[in-house]
């Protein structure tokens, strides 16, 4: 047995109302990779924040290489060796990259930075990185993701970290970038550094991980095994507790009328004479890259950027769309991208955020009819599942999971014929993906008719009727769910020519 | 976390009143008004404190819009400007303009509501950050204010006329009655009505809010025209109480407004806060300010007074929301 550089020995950490860790021992070794899983609420973060120093734990010892420690807070966890990448980076957009790198622990005197070595040493780092064309005194603000975690991880290098936790790296970057990312990750564990790595996507964990360990509700699941003993089935059922009959519950429907037609809708640059229809009961999936303009083609049919040319019609009329009540009052619904910055109302409460579209329906003479709105957020909190311990909950306390069901629970609210849905499930458990995997294909089988953008492609191809591949603004692909394949999108989306579809039978 | 999927009734609020920033600044009130009713024997009588909201009617009914404006995440700085300029054209209406005095008010509430139509203009659909807009209009409405003036104050009302700032209705002071009932229609407005939960959504998170179709622009509007029209409001109780009126008229009044509103629990980034907050912390403001006058404190010390409890408040409402 290899001696582990970091041990937690029966962490325990309580919070108002939430054990949020429960004894919890967990080892990481020197050169290894070994992935932390859990769904969200399982105590990951807690966990990180114990180890970062950010939170004390209320008892248990840490060992660092055998000897117990305190970390009473970061900057002696980051002294220790022990420093965090977040899914959210938190550069600062105006500063260099190499003032960003060696932020808090310049090189030079007390008074001065040496900014030559600063530099010098910034460019070596990101060389090992295989990051060297990076120029160090550019800054940072306009870097793409994925060059702004490379930043963020030779921070790390910088303090020479020696055990790096790395949280969703991987959530917002592109395919190169998760490839060049896990380059990275590779090339670490050979120089001997230990990475704890969190992540949703079980693919990554077998691509990458030695080691596994899963927590629920604040305990360890069984004990930490290696990776190539187990798959992603005992995975998922460690995590959730439960056996998923399938992650992607996609039942055959009838397509019905068209209830969605678009034709030549132009915005900007974003949205190039882009043509579909969507018909009742009709899941349509749209896939592309990061960029190709599916966002911006839901926000122009919700009339948050409205269309500058082109049609659409709903049910055969013809309709002009402005702004978002004009979409709704036509029974469009738009569950977006980002859910903390567009879909909620964090500080307000899950009654509030339920209602809010819908909120007119519910006025009598202009006063909230209070009882009625509590009788239909209590619907919809049946109907979805919303785990919350009570309709005056504040949605930021909720997980991930209910946080994103409170949003669709506001729009079915709305009763919409046409429902947009943009990234449905990103960021979220297992269990809460399949529950709302669950909820489109029933919801289509009622003849709602269904878009939904999607970056992950088992999601798109297990779940969509028919695939539209955007790239630069425009539809360049439709395939239908027999001919949809992982390369046939992936090949449209990338440009690939001569693999558009053959025409469709009506 | 277990299967629970049917929601616990919704937990009484009255269980948790010392935890909110009403209860702390009820508690601080009770305090306050305790102390200094030791300290003067003068303070705590029906004809002083009745005395008192007289004097701070304006700043009150300027504070209620404020208050929603606040929590939409906006500001409205301009607010002692408008009634300066509503009170000026009131008078210049009235005595140079030769107008018969129902209309000089018309025209004086008119005048606060153009221009709070101007401020929602360019907030709202100029898009111009209510601190920068506001600022600008706090100095444009006092140059139009003395620019009509020229100076001269109007004076010489007729006695009818001072029955809004100085009469009675039964024992309470005229503008108090006013303002009782404006307070309870700012607080229905913003705690039941469909309006208010937009106000509080807006200053919560206002792409969500916009996403979710609510009119956006017009609720910040509507807001800055009605801090205006309140400002022409105050305008007319203002010159009816002092029976004149004077271009330099309540010069940095927006900062008592906006330090009762603060004091009162309401948040600055927006998004939270409450009518009965903010009348609290006028009450307390209000009450300070003449308790310590009573007791023999001097001007100075009492502006020094009440900046500490403006910080001593936010302090104690840090820790109780921390718990």
């Amino acid at each position: 047995m290899i001696a582990p550089i970091i041990e937690l020995r029966e962490i325990s950490k309580q919070f108002p109302g939430v054990r949020a860790l429960d004894r919890v021992s967990f080892a990481v070794r020197e050169g290894e990779v070994h992935a932390l899983l859990g769904e969200n609420g399982a105590g990951k973060s807690t966990l990180i924040k114990i180890l970062t120093g950010a939170y004390q734990p209320d008892s248990g010892e840490i060992l660092l290489r055998g000897r117990p420690i305190r970390i009473p807070d970061t900057r002696h966890g980051l002294a220790l060796g022990i420093a965090a990448i977040y899914q959210e980076l938190s550069l600062y957009p105006d500063l260099t990259v190499a003032e960003n790198i060696f932020m808090g622990h310049q090189p030079g005197a007390r008074w001065r930075v040496d900014w030559r070595r600063m530099e010098e040493q910034a460019r070596a780092i990101l060389q090992e990185l295989d990051a060297g064309d990076l120029d160090v005194t550019q800054p940072v603000r306009g870097l793409s993701v994925g060059n702004q975690q490379r930043i963020e991880i030779a921070k790390a290098l910088s303090q020479n970290a020696r055990i790096l936790i790395m949280d969703e790296p991987t959530a917002a970057l592109t395919k190169h970038d998760v490839d060049r990312l896990f380059e990275i990750v590779r090339r670490l564990r050979e120089r001997g550094v230990a990475i704890i790595y969190i992540s949703h996507r079980l693919e990554e964990v077998f691509l990458l991980a030695d080691r596994v360990t899963v927590l629920r509700d604040g305990q360890v699941v069984g004990e930490t095994m290696e990776v190539s003993k187990t798959n992603q089935a005992e995975l998922i059922r460690m995590m959730v507790g439960r056996t998923l009959d399938t992650l992607y519950p996609k039942e055959d429907v009838q397509a019905g009328d068209v209830v969605l037609d678009v034709r030549n809708l132009c915005y900007g640059r974003t949205t190039r004479n882009v043509s579909f229809t969507l018909r009742r009961g009709e899941i349509v999936g749209l896939a592309g890259l990061v960029g190709a303009g599916r966002s911006e083609l839901a926000q122009v049919l919700f009339g948050i950027t409205p269309a500058e040319s082109g049609e659409i019609r709903i049910e055969g009329r013809a309709v002009r769309i402005n702004n978002p009540r004009d979409a709704m009052a036509l029974g469009i619904a738009y569950v977006p991208e980002d859910r903390k910055n567009q879909g909620l109302l964090v500080q307000m409460n899950v009654r509030e955020n339920a209602t809010l579209a819908v909120l007119r329906q519910l006025l009598r003479r202009g006063f909230v009819d209070y009882d009625a709105e509590r009788r239909l957020t209590q619907e919809y909190v049946d109907l979805l599942r919303i785990r919350t311990p009570s309709l005056s909950q504040r949605v930021g306390n909720l997980s991930g999971g209910n946080q994103q069901k409170v949003v669709v629970a506001k729009w079915l609210a709305s009763k919409p014929r046409v429902l947009i849905l943009d990234e449905p499930t990103r960021g979220i458990d297992v269990g809460a993906k399949a529950e709302i995997h669950r909820l489109m294909s029933a919801l289509a089988q009622q003849g709602l008719g269904i878009l939904m953008i999607s970056s992950e492609l088992p999601e798109i191809l297990g779940m969509s009727d028919r695939v539209l591949v955007m790239r630069q603004g425009e539809i360049v692909a439709e395939l239908d769910r027999a001919h949809a394949t992982q390369e046939a999108v992936i090949a449209a989306a990338m440009g690939a020519d001569d693999l558009r579809s053959e025409p469709l039978p009506a | 976390m277990t299967e629970t999927t049917i929601a616990a009734p919704e937990r009484s609020r009255r269980a948790n009143l010392l935890r909110t920033q009403e209860g702390v600044l009820f508690v601080v009130l009770v305090a306050i008004i305790i102390g200094l009713s030791l300290l003067s024997d003068r303070f705590l009588t029906v004809n002083n404190l009745l005395n008192q909201t007289r004097l701070f009617t304006e700043t009150a009914l300027l504070a209620l819009p404020m208050t929603l404006i606040i929590i939409s995440g906006g500001i409205d700085l301009s607010v002692g400007s408008m009634l300066a300029w509503s009170a000026v054209m009131l008078g210049f209406s009235w005595q140079l303009v030769g107008l018969p005095l129902p209309l000089a008010v018309l025209i004086c509430l008119l005048t606060g509501l153009l221009g709070g139509v101007i401020n929602g203009l360019l907030i709202a659909y100029v898009r111009v950050p209510p601190l920068i807009a506001t600022l600008a209009t706090l100095a444009i409405y006092r140059g139009f204010s003395f620019g009509i003036s020229q100076a001269r104050s109007a004076r010489g009302f007729p006695e009818e006329f001072a029955f809004w700032g100085q009469g009675q209705v039964g024992p309470f002071p005229t503008q108090f009655v006013i303002l009782v009932v404006l307070i309870v229609i700012a607080h229905l407005v913003l705690s039941r009505t469909g309006f208010g939960r937009w106000v509080y959504a807006i200053g919560n998170n206002e792409v969500a809010a916009r996403y979710s179709g609510i009119p956006v622009e017009r609720v910040k509007f509507t807001l800055y025209a009605a801090s205006g029209l309140m400002a022409g409001l105050a305008a007319f109780i203002f010159t009816s109480r002092v029976t004149t009126t004077r271009a330099d008229a309540a010069t940095g009044l927006e900062l008592d407004v906006i330090a009762a509103v603060v004091l009162g629990g309401t948040s600055i980034f927006g998004g939270s806060g409450s009518i009965i907050g903010t009348v609290l912390g006028l009450l307390i403001i209000t009450l300070l300010r003449n308790g310590l006058l009573l007791t023999g404190v001097k001007g100075d010390a009492t502006f020094m007074v009440i900046g500490l409890v403006l910080i001593l408040a936010v302090l104690i409402n840090n820790l109780v929301r921390r718990r």
